[in-house]
């Protein structure tokens, strides 16, 4: 950090006016309005670039991504620059294909309870853990925690499937020897199967960022109150309701509605647990659906119908939680000066 | 790291018989934890008659580095090896993407937490629903985008894509460490003469180089991982990023499961040791930056 210097008492030699001094400088002083801009301009200036980006990347694609839903266009349409209204043909085909739709939806939603309630569950387990032993344990429970949270997706969803490998996979292996005969078994064989290994897989990663966040927000609770709870005779479940529960609530909230977001949108995993085929699983999440069907098919108006639905369910999912995130003042424009 | 938090201080019989319960648990969930990366490399040493053998060696017997040249070296089926080419690719595309987010991301957090700025509320409410909206689902109409701007195949348009996908994150975190900068230390400085723009180079900025960093981090693992957009973006097989790479290892090889995990090994290596190196910084910073959110 620069340490500020010596108030400077010649703020000629600066050339600048020193706050609150009168400014014979300006140009034109009397002009409020120009003194409104000059002071948004700079800060305006500053948002420029990230409002650009977003624009172009997020806003503008959303916008074409629904325009696209609309349309029938395949990679003939693509390559002749062909633009072909279709009406609601594509939503259409979707609602109609045999159910598939809703058996979808359903899937990605219990899919995502399923991942989110097993990562907020154990993840405030452990942070609640690493609370209750010594700091050389706790230590080395963090690193390992980091090694894992460091794996790409990718590379850990490979690893995977080695390690529940039909033959040679040592999962099989260890079970088979404690007892359980799971040699020979085939995890992806069946859809229950290769989802629990998927969901397996998105828990045991997501798991250590929650549990560090939510540790480092159970350090911000006074330890007078604990203290306070277990004078007052409070079991270790009403103590947890009561005293952490509040505090740490924010946190939790916002751990929940990311979880949420991410594992609606999981690709990775689902992809490269299936090695690619992931048709072979009856019902797709949506997010992977919609791959399917815009690169796989070329049925890119397709494939943008569902992923409006998506978006459309994970509004309709999330919206009271942003809004109880705004209300509680998480988003809050701040400016002391 | 902080403070243990003491639950309660009676050293009762039942107290100590809980806290080796809870030992026993930690172990028990740190082994579970370590234990697939620890399979990954091991297995990466293993030659394969190891590997391919009923009963695994839980430690390695016999190391080799057979996996890793397997690795470098596959031809996925074409006939080259591409290895050395998306590795490049991987550092080039990430390392400017993080760069440009964290840059955008800076000055957008400094707009909104040090201006009285008409507009920021809505921004930031924008950044909350834009980071809603699935990647997966945009990557169909940023194609068709970037295919009418022949961004197609070029660095440029995958630099970007991950930049806008990391921006929301990056700028809601950094936000969240500027405002942890007492305002005063900056109006000091321009007391001295520092312009706006000088105290924010100068002081605010060395001050929040920890949230610089952890979410400098966060941009890098969320592009250097991406599989989707490097996928559907950089359509020739040398254009590609170390996820594809890994992927059509997987479909080509089939069962040379030493090769993969060293493939897994090497991908994972830059991560890893990026999180050792600035680990204690990561943790601290980001919930510096999200808890008083």
């Amino acid at each position: 950090m620069v340490a500020p210097s010596v108030p400077d008492l010649a703020p000629a030699r600066t050339g600048r006016p020193i706050l609150g001094a009168p400014s014979y400088n300006r140009r034109n002083p009397r002009s409020s309005w120009r003194r409104a801009l000059r002071r948004q301009l700079l800060p305006l200036l500053f948002l420029l670039p990230s409002v650009g980006l977003i624009s172009f990347l997020t806003l503008y694609p959303l916008g074409r991504l629904i325009a696209t839903s609309f349309q029938n266009l395949g990679a003939f349409q693509l390559v002749q620059h062909k633009v072909v209204w279709d009406g609601l043909e594509n939503y259409r085909t979707i609602f109609a294909s045999g159910g598939g739709l809703g058996t979808s939806i359903l899937q990605t939603a219990l899919f995502v309870l399923a991942c989110v309630s097993l990562t907020m569950a154990v993840g405030t387990g452990v942070a609640l853990l690493l609370g209750r032993i010594g700091k050389v344990l706790r230590t080395v429970v963090t690193v390992c925690m980091l090694f894992a949270w460091a794996m790409p997706t990718s590379a850990a969803a490979i690893v995977w499937t080695w390690l529940f490998q039909q033959e040679y996979g040592v999962v099989n292996s260890m079970l088979t020897s404690l007892g359980f005969n799971f040699s020979n078994h085939n995890w992806f064989g069946s859809e229950i199967g290769a989802y629990s290994i998927i969901v397996a897989n998105i828990v045991w990663g997501a798991v250590p960022f929650v549990s560090l966040m939510m540790y480092s927000a159970l350090t911000l609770v006074p330890r007078d109150l604990y203290e306070a709870a277990a004078v007052d005779g409070a079991s270790a479940a009403i103590t947890f309701r009561k005293v952490t529960m509040p505090i740490v609530r924010p946190i939790f909230v916002l751990m929940t509605v990311l979880s949420i977001i991410w594992d609606a949108n999981v690709f990775n995993q689902v992809w490269y647990l299936t090695q690619g085929n992931a048709q072979l699983l009856n019902v797709v999440p949506l997010g992977v659906w919609q791959y399917i069907e815009a690169f796989s098919s070329t049925q890119y108006g397709l494939g943008a119908a569902v992923a409006v639905i998506m978006i459309l369910l994970l509004v309709a999912v999330t919206g009271y939680y942003i809004r109880l995130m705004v209300r509680t003042g998480q988003i809050r424009a701040e400016a002391k000066a | 790291m902080t403070a243990p938090i003491n639950m309660a201080g009676s050293r009762t019989a039942r107290y100590r018989y809980m806290t080796w319960v809870w030992r026993a648990v930690a172990i028990a969930f740190a082994v579970v934890t370590v234990f697939p990366v620890y399979w990954m490399v091991q297995s990466a040493f293993e030659p394969n008659s190891d590997i391919t053998s009923l009963t695994p060696n839980f430690f390695p017997l016999h190391l080799t580095f057979h996996n890793f040249s397997d690795a470098v070296n596959h031809t996925a089926g074409v006939g080259t090896a591409y290895f050395l080419d998306d590795a490049r690719n991987s550092v080039i595309v990430v390392t400017s993407a993080t760069a440009i987010t964290l840059v955008f991301g800076f000055l957008a957090a400094a707009a909104v937490s040090r201006f009285r700025l008409r507009g920021a509320s809505a921004f930031l409410v924008l950044i909350l629903v834009v980071q809603m909206v699935p990647g997966t689902a945009l990557i169909i109409p940023v194609f068709l985008m970037l295919n009418n701007l022949h961004l197609i195949d070029n660095y440029l348009g995958l630099i970007l894509v991950y930049a806008a996908t990391t921006l929301p994150f990056t700028v809601w975190a950094l936000r969240g460490f500027v405002r942890g900068v007492p305002i005063e230390l900056e109006e000091a400085a321009m007391v001295d003469g520092a312009t706006r723009f000088g105290a924010f180079r100068r002081i605010l900025l060395p001050l929040v180089l920890p949230g610089v960093i952890s979410a400098g981090v966060f941009a890098f693992i969320t592009s250097w991982n991406d599989f989707l957009a490097a996928d559907v973006i950089m359509q020739q097989n040398n254009h590609q990023t170390l996820p594809v790479w890994l992927y059509s290892f997987t479909t080509n090889t089939g069962t040379d499961y030493g090769g993969l995990m060293a493939g897994c090994t090497i991908m994972a290596l830059p991560v890893v040791i990026i999180f050792l190196l600035v680990q204690r910084r990561l943790v601290s910073g980001l919930t510096a930056g999200a808890v008083k959110g």
